[in-house]
């Protein structure tokens, strides 16, 4: 088995694993971030969405051998490392009770960073089409998209204020 | 207003948002246990078939494989309630379950089963269920003398009738269609199977410590794997822990059916932690579904809008399932009769067993299956009489002192009817305020005529009412008070995502004074809380969170007995408000922490009264609670192409009184989109002859997407307060209801577009045609 060095949420790590594992795999499995999660591993659901590069990434479809030289960012990674101070999304999706199973929403929230980090002021049809492919059965779009909306809105007067 | 309230009525920070946030929630397929084996499932390939011959012997010599499971090697025994066995040497439908293997890794398992080699002789099959009822149909399951289902000795159903079928009336039906001064009849096709796809597929984590078994289950009843768990392996239940503390979605399907039993077993004679993990497209072909109904109806009206009878008829698609099926069946029979206060009903329905997955509980339980054609009927006899459907519904619908009855009742009896709270007069008010919000006045222009044409496209409006029982069971839990003056709640119901944990909590912190972060839920843990069925039946507010609040009462007489001396003053003149028990009207007062540290030993429990003790004040008679739900919908449908468009949704409901506004939101959403892809968007697609599912995946079994619904503004739904006599100040169970009235609402809004009536199961493009080209012919 090869060894796979991945830089994960800014630090470098190093796992043994077989050379067709996904990253979700060697995520979850390997290094116990199950922040991850999964709800299809078959590229249908978007749950398992990190950021590659900046990009969503569906991490059940990504060999994690492809994932290497490359910025892994995970849920794990969002909060401040040392204050643990929440991101302001996930801020939003906890005040505004924008889950309710929790499954889709690490991806749904990593999916809106990317968004508002390309789009700082997104329309609610921005949001809408941005997380079209993160599916969640407990039918919390509204609110997910409200919750989005006023992150982003935060995070722009957020930056006015010296934040 | 200022609330009465300080804790309850709030939209409090769920208690697990942070975590759901960060990811840091652990789900039951995020266990990792030192030397864990993954196990796998090889599934028939068939309908129906014996299975002659298993060599297992090339599966088992592989390198990392730990132990293979056939009918063979297990126990021959009935999980609990249930007709089949653990493994069967007869498989009924494709998926089941023929062999499971555990070993080192998910892939080494799955290598595994390629190298069983199973023998099979194929036994005639049935998958129609139309087919299935013909006397000269093949039996689809062992045991059985015909498809139609008729209890054994496992399943006792007292209300059967020597047909086979299970009928409820009330009034005089065939007086009442004399009355009538229109009788308008429809029979619809199948109403959509519906897969309840829990974002995580069934899994479970099973550990032996000696002889006493824990069971991390992602299921919304840990009550029932606990009962087949000791049952099917002969083991206490004392000795057995089931763990479902952290549930995912169950929809109203989540039990781990056999896997935790077969997990548990590979645990035992492996010594080692099993995970047994469903893939998505095993989750799909191998768990049951929601039932389907093919209905009839027939409704007599007087030409002033007056029902004077109805009359439904249900056939319900049970596939392989032999059990559950019938309380979704005593749900709808109730629920036909009782959606409107027409004095004449007679309902009847019958069980067809076939060779496919088993369909049965989900998400409104039997309820939306027979309102979903109901509705559609209703509007055609508003439309008979020239009636304006919206006021046909006012003039017609359920409310405070009709007849009602506890749907359980229509399986076991006696039949024992009696009436319906206040809170059932939220129904005129709903329906009058979501016309008001949805603008029906303006946009409604009379039958037959589109809200708007332009070029191929038409729009229509359309509006429909339902209900769903919200259920008061026997339950228990227990309020432990610490040393700091907080409190654990203790409760076997389940947090999946509603939000239990959250209003369980508000609901304590009310009663004791406490603030809303001071107190904890501890959930579902057969080994550490008490009883409760689980999280079904819209019944964890009235249920188990009610139990509670009666158990937090409890606590709270004791800290005023421990208070009165030290105010001097007599435990009738205390309360506890802000962290203190207080004498009433002055701020002599001693702090909640100060008494539980000088008493760490301060417990309160209590279990939910009977049933039948909630009776009304006026009449004294017994309450049955109820949700109401009303939905209008309007749509453009693309005549030529027959892509319908959901421009706008209204959607109100009662809750009795809302524990956690923002919560309450969020569980309206669920129901309202999971009805929209019931009827629209998710079509299960099984080849007719073989049984086989031809789409088990998310790509090709669409749910409802972001795109799939309508905008913030063009998505409206609100709630109102009517507080019900059962549940804890008032609150009662609504989530189920929430989708009953969305998908009828859709079908009445087509029809309102495109002046053709569909009476198939699901709206797709080619069937919305087909109906607008059966119109035309007309």
């Amino acid at each position: 088995m090869p060894d796979i060095i991945l830089r994960i949420n800014g630090a470098q790590v190093e796992v043994k694993a077989v050379a067709t594992a996904t990253l979700a795999e060697v995520l979850r499995e390997e290094l116990g971030l199950t922040g991850t999660k999964m709800m299809c591993n078959e590229g249908e659901c978007g749950a398992c969405t990190v950021l590659i590069n900046g990009k969503p990434m569906l991490s059940c479809m990504t060999l994690a051998i492809d994932a290497q030289n490359k910025d892994i960012l995970t849920i794990e990674g969002l909060a401040d490392p040392v204050t643990g101070q929440l991101h302001p999304i996930q801020k939003a999706f906890v005040e505004h009770s924008g889950m309710q199973c929790g499954v889709c929403t690490p991806g749904m929230i990593l999916t809106a960073k990317a968004l508002i980090d390309d789009n700082p002021k997104p329309t609610e049809e921005d949001v809408r089409r941005a997380l079209a492919g993160n599916l969640c059965r407990c039918g919390n779009y509204r609110r997910i998209a409200e919750c989005v909306l006023d992150a982003a809105q935060k995070m722009r007067t957020g930056e006015k204020d010296g934040k | 207003m200022e609330s009465e309230f300080s804790v309850f009525g709030k939209s409090f920070i769920r208690k697990d948002a942070i975590e759901k946030a960060k990811g840091e929630v652990k789900y039951i397929a995020d266990i990792q246990l030192p030397r864990m084996l993954h196990a796998k499932f090889l599934r028939s390939p068939y309908a129906h078939a014996k299975i002659t011959s298993i060599d297992t012997s090339k599966a088992e010599a592989m390198p990392g494989v730990k132990c293979v499971l056939t009918h063979q090697n297990v126990p021959k025994v009935h999980p609990l309630r249930k007709f089949e066995y653990l493994l069967d040497e007869n498989v009924h439908f494709p998926g089941e379950e023929v062999a499971a293997v555990a070993a080192l890794t998910p892939r080494i398992a799955e290598a595994a089963l390629k190298l069983i080699d199973v023998k099979y002789q194929v036994l005639p099959a049935v998958v129609d269920p139309e087919e299935a009822i013909k006397p000269t149909a093949p039996l689809a399951q062992e045991g059985y003398d015909t498809n139609i289902f008729h209890g054994t000795d496992l399943v006792h159903i007292p209300r059967l009738e020597k047909d086979h079928w299970l009928r409820l009336e009330v009034g005089d039906i065939d007086k009442g269609f004399v009355e009538a001064d229109e009788v308008i009849e429809a029979e619809f096709g199948w109403t959509p199977v519906q897969y309840n796809c829990s974002p995580k597929p069934r899994t479970v984590v099973c550990e032996w410590a000696g002889d006493k078994l824990t069971c991390w289950a992602d299921t919304q009843l840990p009550l029932f794997v606990w009962q087949d768990l000791a049952a099917t392996l002969a083991v206490p239940q004392a000795k057995i822990r089931v763990i479902a503390n952290t549930a995912v979605g169950g929809y109203g399907g989540k039990m781990p059916e056999r896997i935790a039993t077969l997990a548990a077993i590979m645990a035992k004679r492996t010594g080692r932690p099993v995970r047994a993990a469903f893939s998505r497209a095993e989750d799909l072909i191998a768990t049951h579904h929601r039932i389907s109904y093919k209905n009839t109806h027939r409704v007599g009206v007087k030409k002033d809008g007056t029902m004077t009878a109805l009359y439904n008829k249900i056939l319900a698609h049970w596939g392989k399932d032999t059990t559950v099926p019938y309380i979704c069946q005593g749900t709808g029979l109730t629920g036909s009769v009782m959606l409107y206060g027409c004095p004449n009903v007679k309902s009847e329905t019958c069980g067809i067993l076939t060779n496919t997955v088993g369909y049965g509980p989900m998400n409104g339980f039997g309820d939306p299956e027979v309102i979903y054609t109901l509705e559609r009927l209703m509007d055609s006899a508003a439309e008979k009489i020239n009636m304006d459907p919206v006021a046909f519904r006012l003039k017609n619908c359920m409310r405070y002192g009709n007849r009602a009855m506890e749907y359980e009742q229509v399986l076991y009896g006696p039949i024992k009817w009696g009436i319906l709270g206040s809170d059932l007069n939220s129904f005129p008010e709903l329906i009058e305020k979501c016309a008001e919000k949805a603008g029906w006045k303006e946009k409604w222009k009379g039958w037959r005529t589109p809200m708007a044409t332009k070029g191929q496209k038409k729009t229509g409006i359309g509006m429909a009412i339902g209900m769903h029982h919200t259920s008061f069971w026997p339950s228990s839990a227990v309020v432990k008070m610490n040393q700091d003056g907080s409190a654990n709640v203790l409760s076997m119901a389940v947090e999946m995502g509603q939000g239990y944990g959250t209003i369980i909590s508000q609901i304590v912190a009310e009663t004791l004074g406490l603030r809303y972060e001071d107190v904890n839920p501890t959930l579902s843990d057969t080994g550490a809380t008490p009883t409760s069925r689980g999280n079904v039946a819209s019944s964890g507010t009235s249920s188990p969170a009610n139990s509670a609040r009666l158990a937090a009462e409890d606590v709270r007489r004791q800290l005023f007995e421990l208070a009165a001396p030290r105010l001097n003053a007599t435990v009738d003149a205390l309360e506890a408000k802000d962290g203190s028990i207080r004498v009433k009207g002055t701020d002599r007062k001693i702090s909640i922490a100060s008494l539980c540290f000088a008493n760490w030993q301060i417990t309160g429990h209590a279990n939910n009264p009977p049933y039948d003790s909630i009776k009304d004040e006026k009449t004294g008679q017994v309450i049955h609670a109820y949700a109401a739900a009303v939905s209008i919908a309007e749509v453009e449908v693309d005549t030529e192409t027959g892509v319908v468009d959901l421009l706008r949704l209204t959607s109100g409901h009662d809750c009795g009184r809302a524990i956690n506004p923002v919560l309450i939101e969020n569980q309206i959403d669920l129901g309202l989109v999971m009805a929209n892809g019931w009827v629209r968007t998710e079509k299960y697609v099984i080849d007719e002859k073989t049984g086989v599912v031809m789409n088990p995946n998310l790509i090709d079994y669409k749910l409802s997407t972001f795109l799939d619904m309508p905008r913030s503004d063009d998505f409206q739904r609100f709630y109102v307060e009517k507080p019900c006599a059962w549940g804890p100040f008032g609150a009662k169970g609504m989530s189920e209801t929430a989708m009953t009235a969305v998908g009828p609402a859709i079908a009445n809004a087509v029809y309102n577009a495109v002046g053709a009536r569909i009476y198939d199961g699901f709206l797709s493009p080619d069937n919305i045609l087909k109906s607008m080209k059966k119109e035309k012919k007309r």
